[in-house]
């Protein structure tokens, strides 16, 4: 693994529009940043990031088979309890997941572990899919990286394919939504909304501010029209607790990611998975707040909320000490405390974290993003890679 | 290889999946409505002779079933301006709404189609800023062309059309973006906005 400076396109802002990429820039602040790439090698990628991540979603659906029997990991995990049937149910009736992101810490020596996973609502998926894609292609062509170079990204390919498969009788319509006002969500929506429609889906969006519930209990989108289907990049815990969150189990409606992503989209888990394999190479020593066993933790060790996106509110301590944190809102349901991770690749004071990301639960793509500080961030440089011929 | 072989971008301007957009479900609880027999045809959902049938079918309910008025004036108020036409029943003259477009079960095992007018008065005023409304409105008013020019909506867009049946009760259908072809639930929805609080009330990312 290095981290590799290279000129980036003259015209990289038209190419990278070129591609319906609108959020290149984010409140001034450059978020796709080509001076820079990471190159790995095949066996880097297969051994340490694809294998590992393949071997973490089996351990989380181990972890989903002993949750779902256990009203104590149920609370621990601020599951509301009159929706443990509604997420029990989805389990059991096999319903089928898009995609996640796990982020890693790694640095090229010794084992990847696992900083959190992003399973219900993960972004940074089309600047993965696309626009490195599309950087890879043109970096090769014009001789700033060698032919024959190559990416660990078939995203693009297997999205098209899991939405085939996620329901049936396929095709079927699908409905996507996400929150108004937030150009990042409203880019992944709309790509995947092109792959949906690729699949040979009936695609349509509504923003989540729009949805109405019909006298017979189905949802409906901003016409009128019922939803089957509906993709949704909006948290199951919040769902869960605003008013329709009650309307859900008689919906009749299939959502994407399935209730049962939100075990997994919960920084519970990382206490609950290292309860189930203390040692695991890939996983990092946690426990939720409280636990004596806090006292084993490293002096360097992350506080966690049990529900955070962006890394809001987490926090790096040192011996009590805080060193960096993030402000935000969330924190109200608990915390977990993990380890620091020792292996997170730093270099010119920056620090890079790698999301390996999956659909259809197999490992398929890799996305860096590098921040200044140890907490990757929503304000966070995505950097393209590439594999070494 | 550990990458995609090829990437066909619909987005980003060279998407050109709108055009794929057709309904392939099949719920029995939606209608489609056509505002005239070209869109029918146009939409490719049925065949030309099922437009032609069901066309047929609508106007003879229209003329059976339509609210009937003494005059233009009566039928316009409530109808709206251009909203109504003249028609021989039985020997003598009356004037009845327009056949604003037609609506018929997605399964063909919905009975005939049914004519669609305009709203009632009741269901948009003069000066109603709904869109459905206005959709309706500017279509009467160029005089019951098949009005399926219109709207600004993006890749997504929809518009939304409000018509009355001979019942007079209101149904609203909804254009998929740049389709000729509308659909009606036969529900409405009893109520709106019960997701999205907690995004609005933390004003953060509800992604990551």
């Amino acid at each position: 693994m290095r981290r590799v400076t290279l000129p980036p396109r003259p015209d990289w802002v038209e190419q990278v529009e070129r591609l319906g990429f609108a959020f290149h820039t984010i409140d001034g602040e450059t978020y796709w940043d080509e001076s820079v790439a990471f190159a790995f090698t095949l066996e880097e990628i297969e051994r340490d990031i694809e294998g590992p991540t393949d071997a973490i979603e089996q351990l989380c659906f181990a972890f989903i088979e002993k949750a779902l029997d256990s009203e104590e990991i149920l609370t621990r995990l601020a599951i509301p309890a009159e929706h443990w049937g509604y997420v029990r149910d989805s389990w059991q009736r096999g319903e089928r997941n898009l995609y996640g992101r796990l982020d890693l810490a790694y640095d090229g020596r010794g084992p990847a572990k696992l900083l959190e996973y992003n399973a219900d609502t993960p972004t940074a998926l089309f600047e993965s899919s696309v626009v490195q894609w599309d950087w890879l292609e043109q970096a090769m062509a014009r001789g700033a990286i060698p032919r024959g170079s190559d990416q660990f990204n078939s995203l693009h390919e297997r999205l098209i394919a899991a939405f085939k498969d996620l329901r049936e009788p396929s095709p079927y319509r699908l409905h996507l939504t996400c929150v108004q006002g937030s150009p990042e969500d409203k880019g992944t929506v709309d790509y995947l909304a092109d792959c949906a429609v690729q699949a040979g889906l009936d695609a349509r969006f509504t923003y989540i501010e729009e949805l109405g519930l019909l006298s017979d209990g189905r949802f409906c989108d901003g016409a009128n029209q019922p939803i089957e289907t509906l993709f949704k990049l909006y948290p199951w815990e919040w769902m869960f607790r605003e008013s329709y969150g009650k309307a859900l189990a008689g919906s009749g409606c299939q959502f994407i990611e399935p209730p049962w992503k939100a075990i997994l989209s919960n920084k519970g888990l990382l206490a609950c998975l290292w309860e189930m394999e203390p040692g695991h190479p890939n996983l990092l020593p946690a426990f939720f707040e409280g636990d004596p066993r806090c006292a084993t933790l490293s002096p360097r060790h992350v506080r966690k909320p049990l529900y955070s996106r962006e890394g809001a509110n987490v926090t790096l301590m040192e011996r009590g000490r805080v060193l960096d944190s993030d402000d935000g809102p969330y924190g109200a349901e608990g915390h977990v405390l993990q380890d620091a991770a020792t292996n997170l690749f730093s270099a010119e004071g920056k620090y890079a974290v790698l999301g390996s990301w999956l659909v259809a639960s197999q490992a398929c793509g890799l996305c860096v993003r590098e921040d200044a500080s140890p907490i990757t961030k929503n304000t966070s440089r995505f950097l393209p890679h590439y594999i070494e011929p | 290889m550990k990458r995609s072989t090829q990437i066909g971008l619909g987005a980003a301007g060279v998407l050109l999946v709108a055009t794929v957009w057709s309904m392939t479900s099949d719920s029995q609880e939606e209608n489609l409505v056509y505002n005239s027999l070209s869109d029918c045809r146009a939409a490719g959902q049925l065949t030309a002779q099922q437009c032609e049938t069901a066309f047929s079918e609508a106007t003879a309910t229209r003329l059976k079933d339509a609210p009937k008025f003494q005059s233009q004036s009566a039928c316009e108020t409530q109808y709206g301006a251009n909203g109504c036409g003249s028609a021989s029943i039985g020997g003598a003259q009356y004037f009845i709404p327009a056949l604003a477009g037609f609506m018929l079960a997605r399964g063909l095992a919905g009975g005939p189609a049914q004519p669609l007018m305009p709203p009632t008065a009741a269901a948009c005023p003069p000066g109603s800023t709904l869109p459905e409304c206005q959709q309706a409105r500017a279509a009467s008013s160029s005089s019951g062309s098949s009005g399926s020019s219109g709207g600004s909506s993006g890749y997504f867009g929809s518009r939304s059309r409000a018509y009355s049946t001979t019942t007079g009760s209101t149904v609203k259908a909804a254009f998929a973006g740049g389709s000729r072809a509308g659909s009606v639930s036969t529900t409405s929805a009893a109520s709106r906005g019960g997701f999205g609080s907690t995004a609005r009330s933390f004003s953060s990312h509800s992604s990551s």
